[in-house]
Formats: C-alpha cells, sequence, structure tokens
C-alpha cells in the first residue's frame, strides 16, 4: 500500500472534523464551568475513597469529565446528569479494579506531628478514626464502598444510588443493609 | 423469623447526623430508641464515620480548575477526532484487494478462451508473422499493468 503525505484538502477535512468533535461536546463551556464547580470534589472525594488512591482519583476524575462531556445522551435535570457522571466514574475505577491497577490501600497518616487542629479537634485522634474508616473500607466489596459512600457520605437517595451504579432500585435496600452491617461490624472491630 | 433491615426512624437519625444534633440536642425518646435499636446504631456508626471523612476529602480535594478542565477536555476530543479520521482503513483496503482478485480470477475464467484462441493461430502463425509482435503483445500488457501505478506515484503530490 502507498502511504501519501497529507494534502491541503486532508488538513481541511480533519480540520473540519476536530471542530464537529468539539461541537458535538455534551455542554457548552459556561454550563460545563457552571457544572464541574458544583461537581467536581464530591467526585474526587468519591473517586479517592472508593479506589483508596489519590493519584487514581485524579486520573479518574479527568477522564470521567471527558467521557461525561463526549457522551451522547440528553439529560431531563442537573440531577439524572451528575447521576450519569457517577456512573462513568464508578465504571472507570471498576475497570482500574478489573485491571487490578488498583489495589485498595490503607492511607498512613499524614506526617504532621500529633497536636490540635486548626478547629480543636485532636490530630492523633482525627488520623485514627481516619485509619480506621479506610481499613474497615478496605475489607468491603468495590459495590459495598460505593453504595456506602453515596448514601452516607452525601446523602444520595436509593433512586440516585440505583442510577448511579446501574443497579435495580428495588434492590438498594437490601444491599445497602448488608454493607451497612458489614461496615459497621468491620469499624466495631477496629475500635 | 424475619429480620429487619430498615428502621423508621433512620432518616431522623441521619438528620440529626447531618444538622450535627446528634448526640447532645437530640430528644431522649429517640437516644432510647437508639440504644436498643441495633439498625440505628449501626446507621449511626457507618454515617458518622463517612461524613467526618467525607468533609475530610472534600477539603483535601485539590482539582483542576474548570477552565482547565474544559480546555483539556476540548484539546483531546479534537485530537481523538483527528486520529480517528486518520487511521487507515486497513480492513476496507484488504477487502477491496480480495475483491480486486477475485475479480480479475473471474475475468480471466471466462476470457479465457478467447486469449487461448487468439494466442494459439498468433503462435502457428508467429513463423509466418514478424517475429516482433509477440514482445509487443506482453509490452502492451506491462504497460497496462504499470501505468495505472506510475500515474498514481506521480500524482500524489508528495513535495
Amino acid at each position: 500500500m502507498f502511504s501519501r503525505e497529507l494534502t491541503v484538502s486532508d488538513i481541511e477535512r480533519l480540520e473540519r472534523v476536530a471542530t464537529a468533535a468539539v461541537e458535538a461536546l455534551q455542554m457548552d463551556e459556561d454550563t460545563f464551568r457552571a457544572f464541574y464547580d458544583r461537581t467536581a470534589r464530591q467526585v474526587w472525594a468519591y473517586l479517592a475513597r472508593i479506589t483508596g488512591d489519590r493519584t487514581v482519583a485524579d486520573d479518574l476524575l479527568q477522564e470521567s469529565y471527558y467521557r461525561f462531556l463526549r457522551a451522547e445522551r440528553a439529560f431531563t435535570s442537573d440531577s439524572h446528569r451528575r447521576n450519569y457522571l457517577y456512573r462513568i466514574a464508578t465504571n472507570l475505577a471498576h475497570d482500574r479494579h478489573r485491571r487490578g491497577r488498583v489495589a485498595v490501600h490503607v492511607p498512613m497518616p499524614e506526617e504532621n506531628a500529633p497536636g490540635a487542629l486548626s478547629d480543636g479537634r485532636d490530630l492523633a485522634a482525627e488520623t485514627e478514626r481516619r485509619t480506621d474508616l479506610a481499613r474497615a473500607m478496605a475489607t468491603l466489596k468495590p459495590r459495598e464502598r460505593e453504595m456506602l459512600w453515596l448514601a452516607y457520605a452525601q446523602g444520595s437517595s436509593h433512586e440516585e444510588i440505583a442510577e448511579s451504579l446501574g443497579l435495580r432500585k428495588s434492590s438498594i435496600k437490601i444491599l445497602l443493609f448488608r454493607a451497612r452491617r458489614r461496615l459497621a461490624s468491620a469499624l466495631g472491630g477496629a475500635r | 423469623m424475619t429480620t429487619l433491615i430498615e428502621c423508621p426512624r433512620e432518616s431522623e437519625i441521619l438528620d440529626a447526623l447531618a444538622s450535627a444534633r446528634w448526640p447532645s440536642r437530640v430528644d431522649a425518646e429517640l437516644t432510647s430508641h437508639v440504644s436498643s435499636c441495633e439498625i440505628c446504631q449501626d446507621v449511626i456508626a457507618v454515617a458518622s464515620a463517612m461524613r467526618e471523612d467525607h468533609d475530610t476529602a472534600y477539603r483535601e480535594a485539590n482539582v483542576p480548575s474548570s477552565g482547565q478542565m474544559w480546555w483539556r477536555s476540548e484539546m483531546r476530543a479534537r485530537q481523538d477526532a483527528v486520529r480517528e479520521a486518520a487511521r487507515p482503513v486497513a480492513v476496507a483496503q484488504g477487502v477491496a484487494a480480495v475483491l480486486a482478485l477475485g475479480v480479475a480470477g473471474v475475468a480471466g475464467w471466462f476470457a479465457w478462451p478467447t486469449v487461448h484462441d487468439f494466442f494459439v493461430p498468433a503462435a502457428s502463425a508467429a513463423q509466418t508473422m514478424s517475429p516482433m509482435v509477440l514482445p509487443l503483445l506482453v509490452a502492451m500488457g506491462t504497460l497496462l499493468v504499470v501505468a495505472p501505478v506510475a500515474l498514481y506515484v506521480v500524482l500524489s503530490e508528495k513535495p
């Protein structure tokens, strides 16, 4: 086969393709920026806690918003849009987990000297609580971690959890009960 | 015996936790219920730990700015679109080559009697004809094959 150099018409065609790809993004810049400012920190916190790795959370955050922007879907509400974003983030975290690139680990306490936090709480006690939770979370299945985080850290409803995780709403109650039981036992054991 | 999987007072507990009223600013009746309800005890243990962790994670989140994220996504969308459009269609080229060979084979099959009839008298008449006729026919055939390729190479706008 012959390989040809790009001609002017090729470059123009590719330029048109690139422009069309940007125009096909889910939102315009202003809408995206407002949506991102509302959701990014929450999504990062979710990814960091379900994967147990901040660097992975950084990567997956970018990938999640990019895929969200390229999704060819119509959304009926802001909540629908947010749930879809969580679904993308969750699927990406699952892919990473399946490929074995993420081993949920217990984060080491930060290198701070024991003392008090700016709001008066005891740093050592705070660190211990966080380590206990991380250790207990690491004993759960990925789906359980996701569900518990959405329900109790973010206060999502059963319907939102079902939509974000791609599960049936009717099964959330029992799954959540089991996951909560397991985490409570693990926390009880850690204390 | 059926196991209870939820307690009707769960939402009250979650509200109290969310508004930082638990445990000191809730009524004694709720506190007494919690002390006897295993489900609510689990809810308190899990929800209070997770809310606290959520607040910490939220504070720690160091996410790129929205402008930066938009710019990166836009760039990547452009690059991906160009890459997809410029990707050589190897499969299509392979199919086209196989089809061309197939067509040539079928055409050869049908044309064979005609070609045979043309060359056999020509070969028998070659002694009487000019010795230049056969090489001329071969040269014409070669030209028919090579000419399109040569034209493609010349017109392919290489610098």
